[in-house]
Formats: C-alpha cells, sequence, structure tokens
C-alpha cells in the first residue's frame, strides 16, 4: 500500500509538469487551430536557457525561472509574427509543416551552441528528499510541482479575469464574432503563442534538475504535450490539468506494475482510446 | 479544422481535376531518363537508389496523404512491416526476399485495414494525431518484443538467393527495383488523376460533407485508398530493408521517417502527379550536398529549406512552378 501511495505520488508531481506543457499546447490549438509539432523543442530550449543562466551567472536554476520564461514568450511572439501569421489562412497541413521546420532549426540551432553531450547540472537539492510519514519526496520534484499549481493559478486567474484573458476565449471560441466585437485576434495569437512557448519552457527549466539536457529530446516531449491534450481534449485548458496528471499517474503505475519498457506505450493507448471515444477528451462535454 | 475562405482567396483548395495527358508522356520520359542513371553516374549510385526509392514511398504516401487529404505521420509502420516481415522471414524459414515482400504486403494491408476502420472517423488533425500514436505504439512493441524482431540490436540479413540471377545486394539492381517500384506508384498516381475512384477521393480531400451528399461513402473510399498506400509503401520498406542490410525498430518504424515521407510529398507538391518524385530529390539530394558542404548543419539547412518552402510556396514547388508558368 505505502508503494502504492508512492507511485501515485510520484505520478502526480510529473504529471503536473506534464499539464503545464499540456496547456500551452492546448491554448495554442484552440486559438489557432494549430497543432504545434515544436512544442516539445519549446520545452528544450526552456531546459538550456536555464543552463546558460546555471553555468554562465551561476544562480540557482529555480531564480532564473522568470527570465526562462520572458525569453520564452518573446522568442514566441517572435516566431508567431513572422512565421505563422503569414499563414494563418492556408491549409492546417501548412501549420503542421511549419512548426515541423521550427522545431528542426531550433534543435538545431541548441546542437550547435551546447554541442552533443548530455548534459545535467547539479544543485544541493538535486538528489535530497524529505520525508511524510513513509513517503518519500523529492525536493526538487516537490518545489517544480508547488510552482505549478502557483502557475496554472495564476493562469486560470488572468483567463478567468482579466480583459486579455476574455479576448483569449472569445477567441478560441469564433475568431470571427471575435473580430467583429473588436478584439484584435492577431494580437491574442502572438500572445498565447508566446504564452505556450513561456509554458513549455517552464516546463523545461522546472524538469532540468532531475533529467539530462539533450538538444534532440524535444520530440518525446511533443508526444507526451499531445497525449496530454488530447486526454484533456484539445484546445480545453482545464482539461490539460486533468489529462497531465493522469498521464504522469498511468505512467508510473504502468511502469511499476506492468513493464517500464513500455512505459510509454501506457499513455499512446490511453490517448488512442480517448481520440476515438470521447474525440472532445475526457473532461470535455462532447460537441456535435 | 482550419477553414478556407469559401471564396478560395488561397488556391490550395481549388481542384485539380483533369490536368492533361502530357503529364503521362513526362513520366514516361522521365523514367526512361532514370534508366540512365546508373550508367551516368556510377559513384553516386547509392544517393540514386535512396532518391528513387523515398520517390516511390512518398509517392505511395500520397495515395492517402496527398489525393485524399487524409495526414498520415504513421506510414513508418508500413516501411517497418514490409522490412521485417521480408527479413524475418529469409532469417527464420529460408523464404526467399521477394516472396517475404508480398506477405509484408498482405500483412501491411490487413494492418492498414485495422487502421483506417478504427481511425478514419476521425477528420483532420485528430486522425493525423491518431496516426502518430498507432506509430510509436508500433515502434515500442517491435523494439521490446526481441523474440520477434530481435529487439532494439536490430537484425542483419544474410546472404540473399539471386533474383532471377540478379544479386540483390548490388546497387545497380536496387535502382532498378526501386525505379520499377516508382513507375508503379506513379501509374496509380496518374489512375487517381482520370478515374471514377480517383475524383471520389479528390472530391472527400475538397469536402467530406459534400461528397457524402453526393452519394460517395467516405470512410470506405479512404480505406481503399489507405490500402492502396499501405501496399506500396510496404513493398518500398522491404526493398530499403534490403537496401540497409541491417536495421533496428528505433529507424525502421521512427516518426522522423513518417515525418520524412509526408514532407517529401508537401514540398514537391501533395496530390501532384511529380511532386513526391521532386520533393524526394529535393530533401534526399540536397541533404546530402548540404552533408558535404555544411558537415553538421545539414538537418538545420533542412529545417529552413521547409520553413521557406511554408512561407513561399505553401502548395509545393511544383504548383508554384506550374502557376508561375501559367501568370
Amino acid at each position: 500500500m505505502v508503494q502504492f501511495v508512492q507511485i501515485v505520488v510520484n505520478g502526480v508531481f510529473t504529471g503536473g509538469v506534464y499539464a503545464i506543457i499540456g496547456i500551452g499546447l492546448s491554448l495554442i490549438f484552440g486559438v489557432m487551430r494549430i497543432v504545434n509539432f515544436a512544442h516539445g523543442v519549446f520545452l528544450v530550449v526552456g531546459m538550456f536557457t536555464t543552463l546558460f543562466f546555471f553555468e554562465r551567472l551561476h544562480v540557482d536554476p529555480f531564480l532564473v525561472i522568470p527570465l526562462v520564461v520572458l525569453v520564452g514568450g518573446l522568442l514566441g511572439i517572435v516566431l508567431e509574427r513572422f512565421l505563422l501569421e503569414p499563414i494563418v489562412r492556408a491549409p492546417e497541413h501548412a501549420s503542421i509543416l511549419m512548426t515541423v521546420g521550427i522545431g528542426l532549426v531550433l534543435s538545431n540551432l541548441l546542437l550547435f551552441a551546447f554541442g552533443d553531450a548530455p548534459q545535467i547540472i547539479n544543485t544541493r537539492y538535486s538528489t535530497s528528499t524529505w520525508h511524510l510519514g513513509p513517503i518519500t519526496f523529492s525536493t526538487a520534484l516537490t518545489i517544480a510541482f508547488v510552482l505549478t499549481v502557483v502557475v496554472i493559478g495564476g493562469l486560470a486567474l488572468i483567463l478567468e479575469r482579466t480583459d486579455l484573458g476574455r479576448s483569449i476565449r472569445a477567441a478560441a471560441q469564433n475568431a470571427d464574432a471575435a473580430e467583429l466585437q473588436g478584439i484584435n485576434t492577431r494580437r491574442v495569437r502572438s500572445l498565447v503563442f508566446g504564452i505556450g512557448f513561456a509554458l513549455a519552457a517552464l516546463a523545461g527549466a522546472l524538469l532540468l534538475p532531475q533529467l539530462f539536457a539533450h538538444p534532440s529530446i524535444g520530440p518525446t516531449y511533443t508526444l507526451k504535450a499531445f497525449v496530454v491534450t488530447v486526454l484533456g481534449g484539445m484546445g480545453n485548458v482545464a482539461g490539460a490539468i486533468g489529462g497531465g496528471l493522469l498521464l504522469g499517474v498511468t505512467e508510473s503505475l504502468g511502469a511499476a506494475y506492468v513493464s517500464s519498457s513500455y512505459r510509454d506505450a501506457f499513455g499512446l493507448a490511453a490517448f488512442l482510446l480517448v481520440l476515438l471515444l470521447r474525440p472532445a477528451g475526457l473532461f470535455g462535454r462532447s460537441r456535435t | 479544422m482550419r477553414r478556407t475562405p469559401p471564396s478560395g482567396s488561397h488556391p490550395a483548395t481549388r481542384p485539380r481535376i483533369g490536368a492533361g495527358t502530357s503529364s503521362l508522356t513526362g513520366a514516361l520520359v522521365l523514367l526512361a531518363l532514370l534508366t540512365f542513371y546508373p550508367a551516368a553516374f556510377p559513384s553516386f549510385i547509392t544517393l540514386g537508389v535512396t532518391i528513387v526509392l523515398f520517390a516511390a514511398m512518398a509517392s505511395a504516401w500520397d495515395v492517402l496523404g496527398g489525393w485524399t487529404g487524409q495526414l498520415s505521420l504513421g506510414h513508418a509502420v508500413f516501411v517497418g512491416i514490409g522490412a521485417y516481415t521480408m527479413a524475418l522471414l529469409v532469417l527464420r524459414n529460408g523464404v526467399a526476399p521477394w516472396w517475404g515482400a508480398m506477405v509484408g504486403m498482405g500483412a501491411s494491408v490487413v494492418v492498414a485495414a485495422m487502421w483506417g476502420g478504427v481511425t478514419f472517423r476521425l477528420r483532420g488533425p485528430y486522425f493525423a494525431l491518431a496516426s502518430i500514436a498507432v506509430a510509436e505504439m508500433t515502434r515500442i512493441v517491435a523494439n521490446n518484443w526481441a523474440r520477434l524482431t530481435g529487439g532494439a540490436e536490430g537484425i542483419s540479413l544474410p546472404t540473399l538467393p539471386l533474383f532471377l540471377g540478379l544479386d540483390l545486394f548490388s546497387r545497380r539492381v536496387e535502382f532498378y527495383m526501386a525505379l520499377i517500384l516508382l513507375g508503379l506508384a506513379l501509374a496509380v498516381a496518374w489512375w487517381l488523376q482520370r478515374s471514377r475512384f480517383g475524383y471520389h477521393l479528390q472530391a472527400i480531400r475538397e469536402d467530406e460533407d459534400a461528397a457524402m451528399a453526393l452519394g460517395i461513402n467516405p470512410t470506405r473510399e479512404k480505406v481503399w485508398a489507405f490500402l492502396a498506400s499501405a501496399a506500396l509503401t510496404s513493398l518500398g520498406g522491404s526493398l530499403y530493408g534490403i537496401f540497409l542490410g541491417f536495421f533496428e525498430p528505433r529507424g525502421m518504424f521512427s516518426l522522423d521517417l513518417s515525418v520524412q515521407l509526408a514532407l517529401m510529398a508537401y514540398i514537391g507538391g501533395a496530390g501532384t502527379l511529380f511532386g513526391p518524385l521532386i520533393g524526394a530529390g529535393l530533401l534526399v539530394g540536397g541533404s546530402e550536398v548540404l552533408r558535404i558542404y555544411f558537415p553538421g548543419k545539414s538537418l538545420f539547412v533542412y529545417g529552413v529549406l521547409i520553413i521557406l518552402v511554408v512561407l513561399f510556396a505553401p502548395d509545393g514547388l511544383s504548383t508554384a512552378v506550374r502557376r508561375a508558368r501559367r501568370a
């Protein structure tokens, strides 16, 4: 029983970070109708930005997070303006190709800049843990989870309570109607892509203390982001939270009780089932 | 699902129906010219095999992706099934590779029928996402089911029997086999341009609901297109396996491979006769040239090329050229 709780706890903590990746992808899909194939690479950009600040400025990786988020947001806005805005009316495969291209360019730029060797950072808390009864918590993952909760809460407030949030939700519901109401949907698209990139970069920074960073790991996380968004319902931001937690727990339970070499397959199987049986996601109202 | 404006401000969705007979002559001339390639460029024969083989597989992809408009990002499954069925039958049962390729083709068709039957109710990006999931799960299973596939270490082919007196490991023989396959794929594409079945597929691509209103059963037609596409891709996969001689699930079932086939078709022009061929030539040939002139930077330039094509020739290069010539 203790072991089971421990596994679920680990799953929930990882799932929180998955949720952050998924929320960004879901926002982008909801507003821009773009399936972003570069999303995992954005996460890797976040990892290496953190690494850069950590090694050059010797600042704690969790302290540079605001900077990383800022860099991600700006990169996202610039990419959207120059590469995605021009093809906004093109058929959907154009945006898929474009994001594949962006992903290739970004990951290879990272390869030139940081080299081919997997990199890791060592902090005081990389390996430290704390205990609650018989359950062990990794300190780094705990900090990551707390930050995740704060960020998701803040984002929910922005979406629900501010004018910006209302324009984003309006643009997601019906871009033309939003435009008629005087919302600058072009600006909303740029901002949403910026927010998506920033969230992915944040997830990268949060995962860095426990993972090897390598320029080529992007696609793995792109897939995870797809799984999370489909579980939660494409374009459904609140659903992405549930999707992320579900993926985290499924992976860690499957790895522990069935087979760890099939770890990634459990998420994909759930993904395919949800896609076929409930295309609007587990938590979405099915639309006809 | 992106809605293009109905008045057609973007010409991508304009039907290209009945594009003319000159393309048939063009295709025949091109295939005839290609038969001289091994004699003309003997030192670039490996590059030639790669281009022609990928052109054939990209054309096969295009039957579903371009002509029917169903974006599959999982076609590596058929490449893998073709290569593995052929190789395992040779290794375990001593079955000749050409029969193995036929069995692989049959297996691919069965897989495509199930896959299509289940996922063709999904539209647009959802179908693409499902195809990624199917392919990734296949890769994970192939990687872990070591007793069947040899697992992550991969398998290498033994000495193969002669095919009609020809050595299958000779690059020249492989080139002509790939060329025959390309001819087959081009013939299918040419037929899709002008047959009733082809019109049905193009109608589904342009507007599935309207096609249904006209009495076309979209799911059935899409499944047929998928079967043809899978069969041709699988043959390409068997040949690719022989060409490589050694392979592993990570490469054969990879998402990269699936994406590459789709990119070739789109960059050249999806749903056109020569598009996939042009795309394969550019991407395979281009990345080879880039590897020489920009060592270690070829994938970077590859990404830049994709971005440029999407920005400046969104319907693929062959369509852009045709439009420029007409204007």
